[in-house]
Parts: C-alpha cells; sequence; structure tokens
C-alpha cells in the first residue's frame, strides 16, 4: 500500500532527524512568541491579552511552515539532487497513494510542530483551550500546506525555486495573515484578498476555539476547499510533467 | 516484449529531436545492447521506455500493451539502474532496499530473505546498516543493481551499470547478468565499455544522433566488417584496416613499412566506424 510505504519512509527520516527536525520546529516560534509575547503581550485584542491571541496564531504559523517546507524540501531534493525521485515515479505505486502520503506524512509533521508549541506555552493552556477541534484544524492546516509543498517541488525546476516559492508566498502569509494582528487593522480591500488565503482561517478558526467562541464553519470550508484543490492540482502536475 | 512504435523525442530546448522516430523490438529473455557516443540518445530511450520521460510521438508497448505513466501493472514488469546515482543519502542500505520493495508492494518478509541474498552476492552485507552517503561510488552501483534486482522484474534497464566499478566487480557482474539473463530476465543495457556489450549481448543497436543506425549480432557486425583487424600507425594517427581472414590481413601488412599491429575485430572497432561515419557498414 503506498501511503504505508510513504508514512514508513517518514517516520525513517524523523527517527533519525528528530533532534533536528523539533530544534527548527521550534526556535522561529519561540522567538516570535519572545519578541511578539514579550513587547507586546500586555495589549488587549478583542477583549483577550495579546499573548493569547499570538499563540493560536503562531500555532497555525508553525503547522504552516512545517508541513510546507517538510514535504517541499525533502521532495525537491530527491528530485532534482539525488535524483531518487525516479525510482518513485517508475514505481508501481500509484500516484494518487504517494501523494496523499506525502501529504498525510507532511501534515502529522506539522501537527507536530503545533503539540510542540501547545507543550511550550503549558503555562498559559488554562486559558488557551485545546478541544479535539483544535488538532484537527492543525491537521487540515498541515494538509493545506503540505500539499503546496509536494505541488511546488513538483513545479521547481531549480533547488532556489523552492526558496523562492517561500519567499514569494510563505513568507507574506507569515506576517499578514492574522498571526500577529487582527484582520480588521489592514484596509478593507487587503482584507478581501487576505481572506481568500488559507492561514488566516486557520488561525481565525484556533484562536475561536481557544478562546471557546463558536467557530466559522465557512473557515473550514475554505481550508477543504484548498485542501482538495491543492491535492487536484499536484495529481495533474505530476501526471502531465514530461521530463521528470 | 518490448516494442517501440514510431519513438520519438524532442526538447523545446533543442532544434534536432533527441530519438528520431525509433522502430526496434526486443525479444523476452534476450540480452540487447544500446550503443553510442555521448548524446546519441540512449539514455533518453531508456528513459521513455521507463515512464521518466514522456515520448513526442510514437509508442512504447510492453507485452504487447501500451506504456503510461498509470500503468501500475506493466511498471510492475521492469526495474532501472541509473546512469547517475539515484539513492537518498539518508538511509541505510536496509532502508534503501525497503523502501524500494514497499513501492513495489512486497510483502516485507519476503523484502529481507530477497536483500539478504542480494546484498550477499554483491558483497554489501557488511555495510546493510551504512549511511548511503557514506558508501564509495562502486558500492553506490552495487547497491543499485541489488535494489533493481529485489523486485525480481521481468525487464531490467541498465543505463551504465558498471560505470566506475572495478574490474572484478565488472566482471562478477557480468557473470550476475548472465545468470539472470539464462533464468529468462530481459535486459536491456547502455554502457561505454563496449567490450562489455560484446560479452553479454545478443544484440546490439548502435545509436548516433537519435537515430538507430544499425541493429545486429555483435558476432555479425564483427564479421562484416572483417574478422581480422590491421592497424597502421604513420607516425601522426592510427588507422585500422579490415579483413575477412588472417591471409588477407598478413598480405596486407607485409606492404606497409609503418609501424603495425595484427589483431581481432572487436565491436569497438564496428562502434568507432559508425561513431565516424553514422552510415550502415558495407
Amino acid at each position: 500500500m503506498g501511503i504505508v510505504c510513504v508514512l514508513w519512509e517518514k517516520y525513517v527520516e524523523f527517527k533519525y532527524e528528530w533532534i533536528k527536525i523539533t530544534t527548527a520546529a521550534i526556535i522561529s516560534p519561540i522567538l516570535y512568541l519572545i519578541a511578539f509575547g514579550w513587547g507586546l503581550g500586555d495589549r488587549l485584542v478583542n477583549g483577550h491579552p495579546y499573548i493569547l491571541f499570538l499563540i493560536p496564531g503562531i500555532i497555525a504559523l508553525s503547522t504552516m511552515n512545517t508541513s510546507y517546507s517538510s514535504v517541499g524540501t525533502s521532495l525537491n531534493i530527491q528530485r532534482l539532487f539525488e535524483k531518487s525521485f525516479k525510482q518513485i515515479i517508475i514505481s508501481p505505486t500509484p500516484w494518487w497513494q504517494y501523494l496523499v502520503g506525502q501529504i498525510i506524512g507532511g501534515a502529522i509533521r506539522g501537527m507536530y510542530a503545533g503539540v510542540l508549541l501547545l507543550i511550550i506555552v503549558m503555562p498559559f493552556q488554562n486559558v488557551v483551550r485545546v478541544t479535539p477541534l483544535f488538532f484537527l484544524v492543525m491537521l487540515l492546516n498541515g494538509i493545506v500546506f503540505s500539499s503546496l509543498g509536494v505541488l511546488a517541488s513538483m513545479i521547481a525546476k531549480t533547488h532556489s525555486d523552492i526558496s523562492r516559492f517561500s519567499t514569494f508566498v510563505i513568507m507574506p502569509m507569515t506576517f499578514l495573515c492574522n498571526t500577529f494582528f487582527p484582520l480588521e487593522k489592514v484596509p478593507k480591500v487587503a482584507q478581501t484578498f487576505i481572506n481568500f488565503l488559507p492561514l488566516p482561517h486557520a488561525s481565525g478558526l484556533l484562536r475561536a476555539i481557544s478562546y471557546g467562541d463558536p467557530i466559522q464553519y465557512q473557515s473550514l470550508a475554505v481550508l477543504l476547499v484548498y485542501a482538495l484543490v491543492l491535492f487536484m492540482l499536484t495529481l495533474h502536475s505530476t501526471q502531465r510533467i514530461k521530463n521528470m | 516484449m518490448i516494442e517501440l512504435r514510431n519513438l520519438t523525442k524532442s526538447y523545446p530546448s533543442q532544434t534536432e529531436p533527441a530519438v528520431k522516430s525509433v522502430n526496434m523490438h526486443v525479444e523476452k529473455g534476450e540480452f540487447f545492447g544500446l550503443l553510442g557516443p555521448n548524446g546519441a540518445g540512449k539514455t533518453t530511450m531508456i528513459e521513455m521506455m521507463t515512464t521518466l520521460l514522456l515520448p513526442t510521438q510514437g509508442e512504447i508497448m510492453i507485452s504487447g500493451q501500451k506504456l503510461e505513466r498509470h500503468r501500475v501493472d506493466l511498471k510492475k514488469k521492469f526495474s532501472l539502474v541509473t546512469q547517475e546515482y539515484s539513492l537518498r543519502s539518508d538511509m541505510n542500505l536496509n532502508q534503501i532496499m525497503e523502501l524500494q520493495g514497499r513501492l513495489h508492494g512486497m510483502p516485507i518478509k519476503r523484502i529481507r530473505s530477497r536483500s539478504d541474498e542480494l546484498l550477499e552476492v554483491c558483497d554489501l552485507v557488511k555495510h546493510r546498516k551504512k549511511i548511503v552517503r557514506k558508501l564509495s561510488g562502486g558500492m553506490k552501483r552495487k547497491l543499485m543493481l541489488c535494489r533493481a534486482l529485489l523486485t525480481e522484474p521481468e525487464i531490467i534497464f541498465l543505463d551504465e551499470p558498471t560505470a566506475g566499478l572495478d574490474l572484478m566487480f565488472r566482471r562478477q557482474m557480468w557473470d550476475l547478468l548472465r545468470k539472470l539473463n539464462e533464468e529468462g530476465l530481459t535486459i536491456m543495457l547502455t554502457t561505454h565499455y563496449i567490450e562489455e556489450a560484446e560479452a553479454l549481448c545478443h544484440r546490439v543497436a548502435m545509436m548516433r544522433s537519435g537515430e538507430i543506425v544499425r541493429l545486429e549480432n555483435p558476432r555479425k557486425l564483427i564479421m562484416e566488417l572483417g574478422e581480422f583487424s590491421v592497424d597502421v600507425f604513420d607516425g601522426n594517427v592510427t588507422k585500422s584496416y579490415y579483413f575477412e581472414n588472417k591471409e588477407m590481413a598478413l598480405a596486407f601488412a607485409s606492404t606497409i613499412e609503418n609501424r603495425i599491429n595484427i589483431r581481432s575485430t572487436s565491436l569497438e572497432d564496428v562502434f568507432v566506424k559508425i561513431s565516424e561515419s553514422g552510415v550502415e557498414i558495407s
């Protein structure tokens, strides 16, 4: 079964590199928490302390970054540097199974990063509410961005393309999409555009759950649509690429 | 077993197609060689036959069925040893083998027992826990062959499989490939070692600029050129002359005053002749 094969492969990757993976997953979020949390922590946002606004946003951000890079970078190296991806292409494993395996593997790595952050922010847990739905949103967010990672690695022509993609797509989302400040602070036109992106919805959902507020079902729908569309695009691109 | 029909590959960046309307047929159980100078189109052909590249035109038939990237049933029939190293550098030998077996849906027990056999044959057992990036080039080549044989394919594509291997192992690999071929494995080989093709292949296709200029049994090609050769060195270059028999070669040699060498013609002579001229040998 192709999905199990890829998950096994991801497990092997993790087993050998878990220290590096773990430290890489928490360094940036901790720095964000320190810089923004300590610097602006005494402010109130929508009636809640800023730190409680910040934590769900950074969890969404971490799941995004880890899911994207764990799949995108690894596949890019396999495809363009190691050339080991050739064995995947010629293998009888159906494409859809391989891609689903990669996407789930990436999403699990994203969730791992999110869970690590939840452990780090334990002191705030009495006010950051974590429910099963919280984990489901993290997983869904991971699925969206690991799909994006697979897509980026398939269409990238050089190693630099992956980091360029990150600079032009992931980085702006990091700073503009409901992570560090509420969307209401940006102009209306920008708000409309940002609302078409997946990250503000993931942040919004995690924040609503942690505040104990009702969730926006349309945000869940946006994430689901993104996951589906990106998967279809990835499947299509891998079938169409003439020269692997 | 493998049939190529009008197979063509063009790249947008190149004016001339890399492979031009190739038609050929490889029989089941045949040991087939694809020879030609650098850039002749050999690797492009192999990559199309393994779905790494999609043809611009034409078809590849395997066991009478059209090969396409989604044809899981046909992809189960073949394995590939690529020209460049194509191994995950962060895995050890056991994991490389297990990954390959899993990708082909093999049961774990079978993967382990078959890996044991193959790593033993290739003298890699003691390195099985080593990470690939710590292996020598020769070991990586051996591992790639083990990986390709793991899944017990019906066809194996070998793109320069012995490049960088020492002479002793190259000969061992020849014996292994002969044995596998005798057991029914269809082998398609590209190599720069022409003596390898001469020693192993039932038929060879000589390629030049994307076209097959000759397809024949190596022995027959040699006989067509002339069984004996006289190399004449004129002080600057060596020119070879080919003769049907030894007597004719000796008679010719007696008329030459320059430094000469009389020897048996090899497939390499045929290769050089075709690579230089690109025309059929008559």
